[in-house]
């Protein structure tokens, strides 16, 4: 049975999307899948990662008009007869969340988080958060002024934490550190910035899916070994840790998670306390490192939706190694012409 | 005061590589800090790991209790024990 699925962020840059990993791991699977890529810019990579990626399509901006959104899914429906669609960017969830019910009768399916659920992985609800499922979160305080700062660094102490809305985190030491990372941040990312409590510890991260029920589909933890400017995973290793393990089961269990998760953590050095820092909610851009460990949950996930029997276990080894490397491809300009004039790439050739 | 149950699951390789599966960090020790830390994996007190180490590396009292010592503090540091 050939499945088709269609999966977003296939930008593969240096701040990568998950898109290529997915479609990477439904390839390895052992089902017949056609992989579609849904792209947003002419020079996504994946759009020219053939041997993953069969087909590829330019979409319109999600911020955009959700009529047009529709229209370019279903004009690329009846062109692909799609089964499955996983978004992988956190900015396109929300029009999904909106539109799910129309792709439903379109024969389209999906499994995403629900809005309640995409509100409180908000990193300014991380408390509510960390109610919810009952893992410590570390204190934090919103600021959208110097002022704000200020008063923050003072209640909380030296050394904190001073973190962008999206992206960036800066360990500051004094009141005029703290002041610089604030500025910085501020005019790469906007507002707020968040001043957090300093914990002295590492970070680790967990991959995961929840079938919206409360049942975990699968978890497989890394602590990151090098991470870009921006925070992102570069190098990882795997590891088995009971207490981080369960914590993320009472994520799927205490939210019902719908979907692919990433669920990033600071284990405390001395106590191995954890603390939530974060759920980002799709799968992550290392989500291949798993699939090549046993744990090939974007399949697993395909599986689920497309009625099929699946694999639920989380039994891979520790120690291994993801080593994450870039790489250049030679293509023609009349395939960058292809996609740039008709919105979709040529048919790749078998 | 010693918390030995750490070590019981590092991977240890005779090379002197440690891998910690539970933080995901690794460590490299020398030969005697390789052998200080199978004997300690193996539930030995500090005395019979002195000795073993006397025997081993053919150093005075002094030096290893020092070395044992330092080793120890080490491992501390790194939340090993």
């Amino acid at each position: 049975m050939k499945i088709t699925v269609a999966v977003s962020g296939i930008n593969t840059i240096d701040n990568p999307g998950p898109g290529a990993g997915i479609c990477r791991a439904l390839k390895e699977s052992g089902m017949e899948i056609r992989a579609i890529g849904l792209a947003y810019d002419a020079l996504e990579p994946g759009i020219y990662l053939d041997h993953i990626i069969d087909k590829s399509y330019i979409m319109p901006y999600p911020s955009g008009s959700k009529e047009a959104f529709i229209e370019r899914i279903r004009d690329i429906h009846e062109k692909e007869n799609l089964d499955v669609i996983i978004s992988a960017l956190d900015a396109e969830l929300p029009i999904y969340m909106d539109i799910e019910p129309v792709l439903v009768e379109m024969g389209i399916k999906m499994l995403i988080p629900t809005k309640e659920m995409f509100r409180l992985r908000d990193k300014l609800k991380l408390k509510e958060l960390s109610e919810k499922i009952g893992v410590k979160a570390p204190e934090y305080i919103s600021c959208t002024s110097l002022s704000d700062l200020h008063k923050a660094t003072e209640k909380l102490g030296f050394p904190c934490m001073v973190k962008g809305p999206f992206y960036e985190a800066f360990k500051a030491t004094s009141p005029g550190e703290a002041e610089g990372y604030f500025i910085k941040i501020a005019a790469a990312w906007g507002y707020p910035i968040i001043a957090q409590k300093f914990i002295q510890g590492d970070e680790y991260d967990v991959i995961g899916c929840g079938d919206g029920k409360g049942n975990d589909m699968g978890v497989f933890a890394i602590r990151k070994m090098t991470i870009t400017k921006l925070g992102k995973v570069w190098n990882a290793v795997s590891i088995r840790n009971e207490r981080l393990i369960e914590a993320t089961k009472k994520v799927v269990s205490g939210l019902k998670w719908r979907g692919g998760f990433e669920f990033e953590v600071l284990m405390e050095n001395k106590t191995q306390d954890i603390y939530v820092l974060e759920i980002n909610p799709r799968f992550p851009a290392w989500v291949y490192f798993p699939a090549g460990c046993g744990i090939n949950l974007p399949a697993r996930m395909v599986k689920l939706l497309t009625g099929q029997e699946f694999e639920t276990h989380s039994d891979y080894k520790s120690g291994k190694l993801m080593i994450r490397y870039t790489n250049e491809l030679v293509k023609d300009i009349s395939d960058f012409e292809q996609i740039s004039t008709y919105g979709e790439s040529g048919e790749v050739k078998k | 005061m010693m918390d030995r149950d750490k070590l019981s699951v590092l991977a240890i390789s005779d090379s002197g590589f440690i891998f910690d599966p539970v933080t995901g960090h690794s460590y490299t020790a020398n030969a005697t800090g390789l052998k200080i830390l199978e004997l300690l994996k193996a539930g030995k007190e500090e005395d019979e790991i002195k000795s073993a180490i006397m025997d081993e590396f053919e150093a005075s009292d002094d030096e290893v209790t020092v070395d044992i010592q330092d080793f120890v503090e080490n491992l501390k540091k790194y939340f090993l024990v």
